[in-house]
């Protein structure tokens, strides 16, 4: 990796970014020049601002819910802003964990330990610009850390068999049953309900029907879109329209934003601790925002030398978990860009947004498609640099859109998942599928059971059979290829040795109490 | 009658009720050989490893405390009235048109929660007629009628088969 070669892919992803498409002007014929992926990177990061901003709704929802708005992009625009979208959130959610004590999304609620705090002595300036100068710092580290990683991970990506994809695969739904929330069993069985649901349809190697109960519509499938939409959107409403919280607004002022030099001087540790942390736990297949934000907290407080305090207004508290989750947030990109799998629920909507595309996921892309690749990457530091920017000043028009009642957001969320759904194929069928999906959605909160395991047992599923079946071929029907093959010994190994720790009690009790402090 | 961990039990339930239902409909499935497994093999082997799973619950329900079921707290309102809404939005959006489809699926969504308030939802609803129109089909140009074209397929297969009932 020389930095030559690097240069050259950082310069063809710019160009990406830079694409000028002439629109024609509607009034005098004239035509105008817009930056076209840059517009739709801005697009992502106001709409991930917005949603972070609202509690109840998160960044899977909000990208399940544009996938069909994005078909009608380029492939480079469409997934330039799902990215954006999930980036924005976690500038969003952080805005409101400080101010008012509400964190617009799970990764910031740690924030708002410290944050909130800082603001009632009247020091919410300073905490809202350490989290946003440190995450924006955490971002560009973490995009740097892309493009190193990127290029030797997909020549070692090339070279996996079969054996090795399924392997792989099988340590991700090991992963993701590690990192869900509430029951190891049930994300288990969530896990297996998804894969079997993903098995709905036409069996593409034997031509054979599965599970289709001779309904026509079912033939090509169940589609991603649907049941993401079902789960995350229509069930989240049904859930949350029952506990509609009641929303005090805290009007505090926001004044003096700079943060004092004694600031800065105790925030550059946390920060720098939190990005390489962050930048750690998001490539972990299963890992992501939300759990780096949780460990640099834990962290920087034992770090301290006054540990009591955090809870009381300490920057650190805001500086690294800020730091980490916004690092995580990017390094999750590698997994899904260099090996076409997705690592949680997010990545999945952008793998799933690819598929709309019909791109096929996985580490030919950065050969066949380099300026998608490059450019989705350049991309996300432009987003973060626009979101520092465009937060700062405007945190009073963000922190007024808490004034929309849920009531009201719900409709209009339900609206938009229909005609969204509607608009793929122009198939009310489709429109079906969301509502049984959300109804289930439903169910599976109440008995227990996290949708977003289900929803990666549903996308890598039928891809496993698919490197399963290639597996058994390449191997004349010899099983012992899982484990004779180096790599996936290793995969498979990890993926025992996890699921056998997480099975142990005392390993299961501080798992608990960690998801208990979120 | 309470269960211990009665949401567990349920839980099971589910996981064993789907798993034995999807091993019931893939028993016809080909295996297929070794060298290229056949449509039954993954169907099957999921299936019994949600049958397990669910067992696994039940047995953890039996052993140890868990938390109920509680039908009581269950938001049956906004389930139904979300459902419903969706669901008629899907059978209408093709004959009755944008407009109508929308006023309608919104209302009953706005029906699933006390909280509503009807002179801020007429407004809302007009906002929303305003934004569902500009976006999808001035600016999208998507195909859907915007006023009512035809009568909806299920008031059509209603009719029909209370003609033939008489």
């Amino acid at each position: 990796m020389d930095l030559g070669s690097i240069l050259a892919n950082l310069q063809l992803g710019l160009q990406a970014c830079l694409l000028i498409k002439w629109i024609p002007d509607l009034f005098f014929g004239v035509l105008i020049p817009i930056p076209i992926n840059l517009f739709w990177c801005l697009m992502g990061a106001v709409i991930g601002t917005a949603i972070g901003v609202l509690p109840g709704v998160g960044p899977v929802a909000t990208m399940a819910l544009l996938l069909p708005v994005t078909y009608l992009l380029t492939p480079e625009g469409a997934l330039i802003m799902l990215a954006g979208i999930y980036y924005g959130s976690q500038y969003g959610g952080s805005t409101t964990a400080i101010l008012v004590n509400l964190p617009g999304e799970a990764s910031s609620v740690v924030t708002a330990l410290d944050g909130y705090q800082m603001a009632r002595q009247g020091r919410a300036g300073p905490a809202l610009a350490i989290a946003a100068l440190g995450s924006f710092f955490a971002g560009t580290v973490a995009t740097f850390a892309i493009v190193l990683a990127a290029p030797p991970l997909t020549k070692l990506a090339q070279q996996f068999t079969p054996a090795d994809y399924c392997s792989l695969m099988i340590l991700g739904l090991v992963f993701a049953i590690v990192l869900a929330r509430g029951s190891v069993i049930n994300a288990i069985g969530a896990i297996f309900l998804g894969m079997l649901l993903g098995l709905v349809g036409t069996d593409v190697n034997t031509g054979n029907a599965r599970f289709t109960f001779g309904i026509q519509d079912l033939f090509d499938g169940i589609g991603f879109v649907p049941v993401a939409m079902g789960v995350f959107g229509i069930a989240e409403i049904i859930a949350n329209l029952t506990n509609v919280d009641r929303r005090d607004l805290v009007s505090s002022k926001v004044s003096g934003l700079w943060p004092t030099r004694e600031d800065f001087r105790r925030s550059i540790a946390p920060v720098l601790r939190g990005t390489f942390l962050g930048g750690l736990l998001g490539i972990l297949p299963g890992g992501g925002a939300i759990l780096a934000s949780f460990s640099s907290y834990s962290v920087e407080k034992k770090l301290s030398k006054t540990p009591e305090k955090f809870g009381t207004g300490m920057i650190e508290g805001v500086a690294g978990p800020e730091s980490a989750n916004n690092a995580a947030a990017q390094t999750s990109f590698i997994p899904m860009l260099t090996l076409g799998i997705p690592s949680n629920a997010v990545m999945a909507m952008m793998i799933g947004g690819m598929m709309v595309h019909g791109i096929v996921p996985g580490p030919q892309i950065m050969e066949q498609k380099p300026g998608l690749f490059w450019g989705m990457i350049v991309s996300m530091w432009i987003g973060n640099l626009m979101l520092v920017v465009l937060n700062l000043p405007l945190i009073g028009i963000w922190v007024r859109m808490l004034l929309v009642p849920y009531r009201l957001l719900a409709i209009a969320i339900l609206f938009f998942c229909c005609i969204g759904v509607y608009s793929l194929n122009n198939s009310a069928n489709e429109v079906l599928i969301i509502a049984i999906f959300g109804l289930f959605g439903y169910v599976l909160i109440r008995l227990g059971c996290e949708p977003a395991p289900l929803l990666m047992g549903f996308l890598l599923g039928p891809m496993m059979e698919v490197y399963m079946r290639r597996a058994m071929l390449i191997s004349r029907g010899d099983p012992w290829v899982f484990v004779l093959s180096p790599l996936s010994a290793m995969f498979l190994l990890i993926a025992a040795l996890m699921l056998l720790f997480i099975l142990l009690p005392n390993i299961r009790k501080s798992r608990e109490k960690a998801f208990q402090e979120a | 009658m309470r269960f211990k961990g009665s949401q567990d039990i349920a839980a099971g339930m589910m996981f064993v009720g789907i798993g034995a239902l999807a091993l019931y409909i893939s028993a016809d499935y080909n295996m297929g050989s070794a060298r290229s497994p056949g449509t039954g093999v993954l169907p099957r082997i999921l299936s019994w490893c949600l049958i397990g799973t669910g067992v696994l619950v039940w047995i953890k329900a039996f052993l140890a405390d868990g938390p109920s079921l509680g039908l009581a707290g269950w938001a049956w309102r906004p389930v139904i009235m979300v459902t419903v809404a969706t669901v008629a939005f899907a059978l209408h959006v093709d004959s009755l048109g944008l407009v109508p489809t929308m006023v309608l699926a919104m209302t009953i969504a706005a029906l699933g929660t006390p909280e509503t308030r009807w002179v801020e939802y007429t407004v809302f609803c007009l906002l929303m007629l305003v934004v569902g129109w500009g976006m999808f089909i001035y600016a999208l140009g998507m195909p859907i009628p915007v006023w009512p074209e035809k009568m909806p397929d299920w008031i059509v297969a209603v009719r029909s088969v209370l003609k033939r009932g008489q």
